[in-house]
């Protein structure tokens, strides 16, 4: 083309002629800027092609797991484990109710005793410190007694032998005695001042943690009885201890007697429960049964064929006729269900009066409990008991039903498979009754979790970002900014590791501590807990939220600042009524991405919230926050490992990767709104 | 025009350093003096002055014109007067005293905060706060700790009458200041600023964003306002000097050059250079 153009304007010089053609390098007639944008367009699309391959293998993966789920949950009302499941719901209502009341029966039969118990517990405990401290002089003392005895049968064996007596050997013997006797009196000189060192060392006196400390006068007694019981190797209490020992059943049966009519009841109740358990328990080996059944139906074609399978391949005759045997022997057939489930049906009427019984007993024991008790705990788990009692009444009126029209062959909807996903109250896996998939327990457990996180976070991240971009001085910020952000490169195995070793300890100590008893959930008595998990994680999201607020103030134009000061406002009130409010959907947006970034992490929470698979125990008000939990990432990255690719455990898992996808996306595109609406201020 | 603007700016700077003169407080009336600008050097940093041997009065309710080539000073000044220099840590008054209301404004006992509740300031760039109309009147208030409502509802609107802005937004007053065209911001930042009723209103280049139209309306506002307060406004605009201010005061390379009545200095001015600036922008 230029050529003809060359042809027809003659008159034009040959720069003239190039002006306007492509310069440079050329690649398959692109231009050096072309294979640049080629590049970069195509490195964008491929991750926007790789979202989709993952968005797309999960969606697949996570679909398959309510049709398998939902065979799994017809299996489960086949066999009658359904109907099982509700009776065993019954008892465990009632042993809450139970046991709570036996708690606070004991904590108020102890409570005028726990001076008398503490000294006993504090002896019981000083004694073994002592001797595992003098471990070592207490086995040669024990050496030394077994050979003096063993020398004395010898002795015995040759003054009885017939014959001679063999002189030599006797005076031997003799002189072997008296020396293991004055060997023993030296081990005891030995061990007795040693007891005598280590009783006066810190150590003999640690009585483990959360133990009520004993006054100085009971100190000096019970090391009186420590070495009594030490020297001579006593097997009678010392007196001191023989005397404590009574004072303490007299106060409790003081106690107890004011209680003695709660007793009886408490005990009436444990007794009306027992031919309810057996019921269950007899039940639940039929039931059992009945799944086995089904479980092997369902594999029966398979195995049939791998007999079959087998005896192509063989040559030897008598081992192919075997296994056509065997594979002869696979039951294809259906089991009759109605057959299998005739106990079941039958013991609804024995049900009923059972139930009739225990329920009755319940009443009493609610009419029955104290009005008020004398200690914390036993208050505590009165509240307990009668929260428990009101569960039982509900779940009793609401299996009333349940249990009378129960049929095995009941229609189950897929709806119901999800129902049971979602609101599902358990997770149990590998379990030989029946596995439950249920999200609620991993639910709120991330749920706490994260909200501890926030509350904890945002207030800390928040004020940091205003205090460095709005009130530090240079040299503050130089070293406060990157000292924040330097928290986010921590890795997040470290992170779990200091919370398992240090953190979680330090918390617990720290709860035990007299003047912080009014934050719930203390005193603290585990390590791994909700609350130490939370803080983690805050303490995780601390730079996000600080570097995204300390951004969306920045953004905040310098002149509204300056318009504030002028108008005689103090640099404060400028923060507070112009600059905060103006950045705030930037702020809120930060918090956004910030929960992101904690309802997304694994590692913290896997190893310090104490993988409990359980909904925590919320009549415990705030305190729920001292127990543990598992969460949503911690059961995947525990599960996942371990289940066989295809099971119906490994699309579970699958399934909570996409509840958990859900809500960072839900999260990230309301923040994504935010901002934008920020950007149009 | 431009040409000879550009032209009128060398022969400027071609003048010699020796015709320099400190102006003699001309207009020398019977007018109360509201702000005295004794003897001042400004410095940024250290050992670089931008404002040099600057003295001025500023009488009570007059509306006192700064104008000068872009660089002068003007805003500087402006902004000695109420502190707002202070903001820039390594930037100080190294020489004189500027006494407003008879109190030396930078002596260690003057609260900057207290000042700027008196000296009152209109930027260039309008910057309604992002909140309502309401709430940007009241915020001068607000931030005195005045709750009651009663009082607020009176200062907004009478504020907003005042700016000649209440017609226009008192069916919205509780929708976005950001809502409102530029001429209206910049007539609600006055309000704003003349709801704490301040005594003097420092004026930066005020209408230099602003369309004829909306121009006009703020210089007639202006003109109406001072009869309550003194006013200091910094224009590039020869005609709204002659139009809105009753003395008018020339500046430099950072220097005063001459401060006279308005009509004196651009009919009759003593200095060439001056006359040079004017003339320029005439033309
Ligand atoms: N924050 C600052 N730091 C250092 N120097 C500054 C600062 N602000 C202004 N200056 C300098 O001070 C001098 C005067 O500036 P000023 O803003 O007072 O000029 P002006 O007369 O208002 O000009 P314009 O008409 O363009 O607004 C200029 O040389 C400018 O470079
Ligand atoms: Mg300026």
């Amino acid at each position: 083309m230029s050529d003809s153009n060359a042809d027809t304007q003659k008159g034009s010089s040959d720069f003239e002629k190039r002006i306007f053609q492509r310069k440079g390098f050329t690649f398959f007639g692109l231009g050096l800027q072309d294979v640049i944008r080629y590049f970069f367009g195509g490195n964008a699309s491929l991750a926007i092609i790789i979202l989709i391959l993952i968005c797309f293998f999960l969606a697949k993966e996570a679909a398959m797991f309510f049709p398998d789920h939902h065979r799994g949950l017809k299996a489960y009302r086949s066999a009658g484990q359904e109907f099982v499941d509700y009776i065993g719901q019954e008892i465990e209502q009632h042993t809450r109710i139970y046991s709570s009341a036996n708690i606070a029966y004991f904590a108020e039969v102890n409570r005028t005793s726990l001076e008398e118990d503490a000294i006993l517990r504090a002896q019981r405990a000083v004694l073994a410190n002592v001797e595992s401290l003098t471990a070592r002089s207490w086995k040669e003392l024990e050496r030394g007694l077994d050979n003096l005895e063993d020398a004395q049968e010898d002795l015995d064996d040759l003054k009885e032998s017939e014959g001679a007596l063999d002189a030599s050997a006797l005076s031997k013997l003799t002189k072997d005695i008296a020396q293991l006797e004055a060997k023993i009196v030296t081990v005891r000189a030995k061990l007795k001042k040693e007891v005598t060192v280590v009783l006066g060392s810190e150590k003999a006196w640690d009585l483990g943690g959360g133990g009520i400390g004993i006054s100085s006068g009971a100190r000096a007694k019970v090391l009186d009885a420590v070495l009594f019981e030490a020297f001579p190797d006593s097997k009678e209490d010392h007196p001191f201890i023989v005397e404590t020992k009574a004072a303490s059943r007299a106060k409790k049966g003081l106690e107890a007697e004011k209680l003695a009519g709660f007793k009886d009841t408490l005990k009436a109740l444990q007794s009306a429960v027992r031919p309810m358990k057996d019921l269950h328990s007899d039940l639940k080996k039929i039931a059992l049964e009945s799944r086995k059944e089904i479980n092997s139906l369902e594999t029966a074609p398979a195995r049939r064929d791998a007999w079959l399978a087998g005896a192509e391949s063989t040559d030897d005759p008598a081992e192919k006729a075997r296994m056509l045997a065997r594979a002869g022997e696979v039951v294809i057939a259906a089991p009759d269900l109605s057959a299998l489930n005739a106990p079941i049906y039958s013991s609804v009427d024995e049900h009923r009066t059972l139930l009739a019984t225990l329920q009755a007993e319940v009443e009493r024991l609610h009419k029955d409990l104290p009005d008020g008790a004398e200690t914390e705990s036993g208050r505590k788990n009165l509240k307990k008991a009668d929260h428990y009692y009101g569960e039982f009444v509900t779940t009793v009126r609401e299996n009333r039903d349940k249990i009378q029209g129960w049929r095995h062959d009941k229609s189950l909807g897929l709806m119901a498979s999800v129902g049971a996903f979602l609101m599902g109250k358990d997770w149990v896996t590998n379990s030989s009754w029946h596995d439950f998939y249920g999200l609620l327990p991993l639910f709120t457990g991330s749920f706490l979790i994260s909200i501890i996180a926030l509350v904890v976070a945002v207030p800390f991240a928040v004020s940091a970002a205003v205090y460095v971009n709005q009130l530090a001085n240079r040299r503050e910020q130089t070293f406060i900014k990157p000292a924040i952000e330097f928290i986010g490169a921590i890795p997040s195995v470290v992170l779990g590791f200091f919370g398992i070793l240090v953190f979680g300890e330090t918390l617990r100590m720290v709860s035990q501590l007299e003047y912080l008893q009014w934050i719930p959930g203390f005193p603290m008595a585990e390590r791994l807990t909700i609350l130490n998990a939370g803080l983690l994680l805050a303490f995780m999201a601390v730079p996000t939220i600080f570097t995204l607020t300390e951004d969306a103030l920045n953004n905040v134009p310098r002149a509204l600042a300056e318009n504030s000061l002028a108008m005689g406002a103090t640099k404060l009130q400028t923060v507070f009524r112009v600059i905060v409010p103006t950045a705030i959907s930037g702020i809120i947006a930060a918090v956004l991405l910030g929960f992101g970034r904690i309802i997304g992490e694994t590692m913290v929470v896997l190893l310090v919230a104490g993988n409990k698979i359980k909904i925590p125990d919320f009549t415990e008000g705030l305190g729920v926050i001292a127990q543990p939990a598992h969460t949503m990432t911690g059961i995947i990255a525990q599960e996942l490992g371990e289940v066989d690719n295809g099971s119906l455990h490994w699309r579970a898992l699958f399934m909570v990767g996409v509840i958990l996808f859900v809500i960072s996306l839900g999260v990230n595109f309301t923040a994504q709104q935010i901002l934008k609406k920020l950007q149009k201020i | 025009m431009k040409t000879t603007m550009s032209k009128n700016r060398i022969t400027n700077t071609d003048i010699p350093e020796e015709n320099r003169v400190i102006s003699s407080h001309a207009g020398g009336n019977t007018a109360e003096t509201i702000i005295g600008i004794d003897d001042v050097n400004f410095a940024y940093n250290k050992g670089t002055d931008v404002l040099k041997d600057v003295s001025l009065d500023i009488n009570r309710g007059e509306v006192t014109a700064f104008i000068g080539p872009s660089g002068c000073g003007k805003s500087t000044l402006l902004r000695c007067l109420n502190r707002m220099n202070d903001l820039i840590l390594t930037a100080s008054i190294t020489k004189g005293s500027i006494n407003i209301l008879g109190t030396d404004i930078y002596d260690p006992k003057v609260d900057p905060i207290e000042l700027r509740k008196h000296v009152g300031m209109v930027f260039q760039k309008y910057n309604p706060f992002p909140k309502s109309i309401y709430e940007n009147v009241a915020f001068g208030l607000r931030i005195q700790g005045i709750k009651k409502a009663s009082i607020l509802d009176e200062v907004v609107e009478r504020s907003l009458t005042y700016a000649g802005l209440w017609d226009e937004v008192k069916d919205r007053l509780h929708s976005s200041g950001l809502g409102l065209s530029g001429g209206q911001q910049q007539r609600l930042c006055i309000a704003r600023t003349i709801a704490v009723e301040p005594k003097i209103i420092l004026m930066d280049e005020p209408c230099s964003a602003l369309d004829p139209l909306s121009t006009a309306i703020i210089e007639d506002l202006i003109t109406r306002l001072k009869n309550e307060f003194t006013i200091v406004i910094v224009t590039h605009n020869m005609q709204q000097a002659t139009r809105v201010s009753d003395r008018t005061a020339y500046f430099y390379l950072g220097e005063l050059i001459e401060v006279g009545p308005t009509t004196t200095i651009f009919n009759n001015p003593t200095e060439k250079r001056t006359e040079d600036y004017i003339s320029g922008r005439f033309g």
